[in-house]
């Protein structure tokens, strides 16, 4: 019959995957220090910081310095966050920077529209990946999660409410209409990755969050008193654009009929409530292969393919399917 | 049913009071907009309006600011120009570095070389306006600050006898010499032109 196995790395690709949302929150906090030591380096008058402000400088010198002669000028090189942002000349936006803009001017704007390109392009073929694996807003809502994991162990009520997750799509159209009638942007203020950056830089270079904060605080306790990860898959607008986008994505997840054992563990480690255990993935899935590292049979892979598998039935190896085919039952003993 | 009719009502009421500022505020090209707060957009920003409409707030203009001027609006200046960047001259003025608008990566801030003509021609912040009554020089103290600080020399500011300042057309409103004035109140501001 050949059931085969998952490429090995895949098991390990939810690791690596928190190691980039690591990366990205990382360069999101180092960058207004970054920042901030350009000032001083601008303002050439080290002799007048204060001890703090030394202190810094003197930290941020020790790491930069094998990147940068100058740094006032040389550290520029990378600027901005995830919602748009300049990496060695290259500039790259959120599409939903660019949607919303578009909306908020009634008409496109070429060079800006360019900066979405690539995300686009990847959306394309990975789907949702950006949720997953850049996010960072995702970063702090998967540690969320977590947190909301041990309190639900501690005795305390958690939410795990389920809305429409077409909810998400009216956000979107919302947001874009408010954006159209406003003539102002106003999508960055209710999008939690936009905010994040903003809010870090806010918080580190200009001496105290926005508020910005409270609006992503409130969607962190919507997490942990409604919904499990409720903003993600019910309202954030950038997630609606981005499955929009990678409806058709060629890099999917699918289940190994053969190997599955009904175990659902796949399922209930879904930061996105999705259905793999029953192959549904839709538009929705941003894989994050987390349900490939918690499958204990190996029967989560990667295909390219631009749809789902139709719904392929219980998993070979489950009570289920044993009991409705007892000759594969009888021949296997595995 | 009556319940369902009443949260329908408490519901469109909480949703028209929640949207009206925004409404409010719906495409005023027609009406200027009266403004509590005196501030400056950074230098080659756009006219207040269309800046709006393409500034995404992502904050690289105050990322890359090397003097630390730009700030950002919370709710102060209205819904629309929440995390916008804005300058309080007398705060920290604008050096005209110009690496904002090189790095806006939505020409909201448009890109000005940093040359004394283009910043003439392009550079709209405001323009410098003297309180004679204020100013120093013009209470027979010379004084000259403003002068020396301001970066177009003879160009945007020149002084008379006492040095007594007279601001010229060109001024651009980059705000040094107001945030060097050493009077309290200030006797030199920058009157934001928005376009």
């Amino acid at each position: 019959m050949g059931t085969h196995k998952p490429f090995f790395l895949w098991r390990h690709l939810n690791k690596l995957r928190w190691l980039s949302l690591s990366i990205v929150f990382a360069m999101l906090v180092a960058l207004p220090f970054i920042h901030v030591y350009q000032t001083y380096a601008a303002a050439h008058a080290y002799d007048l910081l204060a001890p703090s402000e030394k202190q810094l400088y003197d930290v941020m010198e020790t790491l930069t310095a094998a990147f940068a002669d100058d740094p006032a000028e040389d550290l520029d090189a990378i600027k901005g966050n995830t919602w748009s942002g300049s990496f060695f000349g290259l500039q790259l936006s959120d599409p939903l920077a660019v949607a919303g803009q578009m909306a908020a001017g009634l008409k496109a704007y070429a060079p800006f529209l360019l900066t979405a390109l690539i995300p686009v392009l990847f959306t394309l073929v990975l789907g949702r990946f950006f949720c997953g694996w850049i996010c960072p807003a995702t970063f702090l809502y998967e540690l969320n999660t977590n947190v909301s994991t041990w309190l639900a162990r501690l005795g305390f009520k958690v939410g795990n409410r389920r809305f429409d997750r077409r909810l998400k799509y009216a956000v979107l159209g919302v947001g874009l209409a408010l954006s159209a009638a406003t003539g102002s942007v106003l999508m960055a203020a209710i999008y939690p990755p936009a905010i994040v950056g903003r809010e870090l830089y806010y918080a580190i270079a200009l001496g105290g969050f926005g508020a910005g904060a409270v609006f992503f605080v409130g969607t962190l306790l919507f997490d942990t008193l409604v919904a499990r990860r409720g903003f993600c898959r019910y309202l954030c607008p950038g997630g609606a654009l981005y499955a929009l986008l990678g409806r058709y994505r060629l890099v999917r997840i699918r289940r190994i009929v053969e190997s599955c054992n009904d175990c659902a563990r796949c399922n209930a480690v879904c930061e996105f409530g999705l259905d793999p255990l029953r192959d549904h993935f839709g538009q929705e899935c941003n894989n994050c292969a987390a349900c490939i590292a918690v499958c204990p049979t190996q029967a989560m892979t990667f295909v390219l393919r631009p749809t789902d598998y139709p719904e392929q039935g219980p998993g070979h190896l489950g009570k289920q399917y044993r009991r409705n085919h007892p000759e594969s039952a009888a021949k296997g003993g595995h | 049913m009556q319940r369902r009719t009443f949260l329908d009502a408490l519901l469109s009421a909480a949703a028209a009071t929640a949207l009206s500022p925004l409404l409010a505020e719906a495409r005023p090209e027609a009406r200027q907009p009266a403004r509590a707060i005196r501030y400056l957009r950074p230098p080659g920003a756009r006219p207040e309006e269309e800046f709006l409409a393409h500034c995404i707030h992502c904050g690289q203009c105050g990322e890359v600011c090397p003097n630390r001027c730009i700030q950002y609006f919370g709710f102060e200046n209205g819904p629309r120009s929440l995390d916008t960047p804005y300058i309080v001259p007398r705060e920290q003025a604008c050096i005209l570095c110009m690496k904002c608008g090189e790095v806006c990566p939505t020409d909201a801030i448009q890109p000005v070389a940093r040359e004394l003509a283009p910043i003439l021609k392009q550079v709209r912040m405001g323009r410098a306006r003297v309180d004679e009554r204020l100013c120093l020089s013009y209470q027979g103290k010379t004084c000259g600050v403003c002068y020396r600080a301001c970066p177009l020399q003879d160009v945007a500011i020149r002084v008379g006898r006492l040095e007594q300042p007279q601001v010229l057309k060109d001024c651009v409103g980059c705000g040094l010499c107001e945030r060097s004035c050493i009077q309290i109140p200030q006797a030199i501001r920058i009157i934001p032109d928005y376009g």
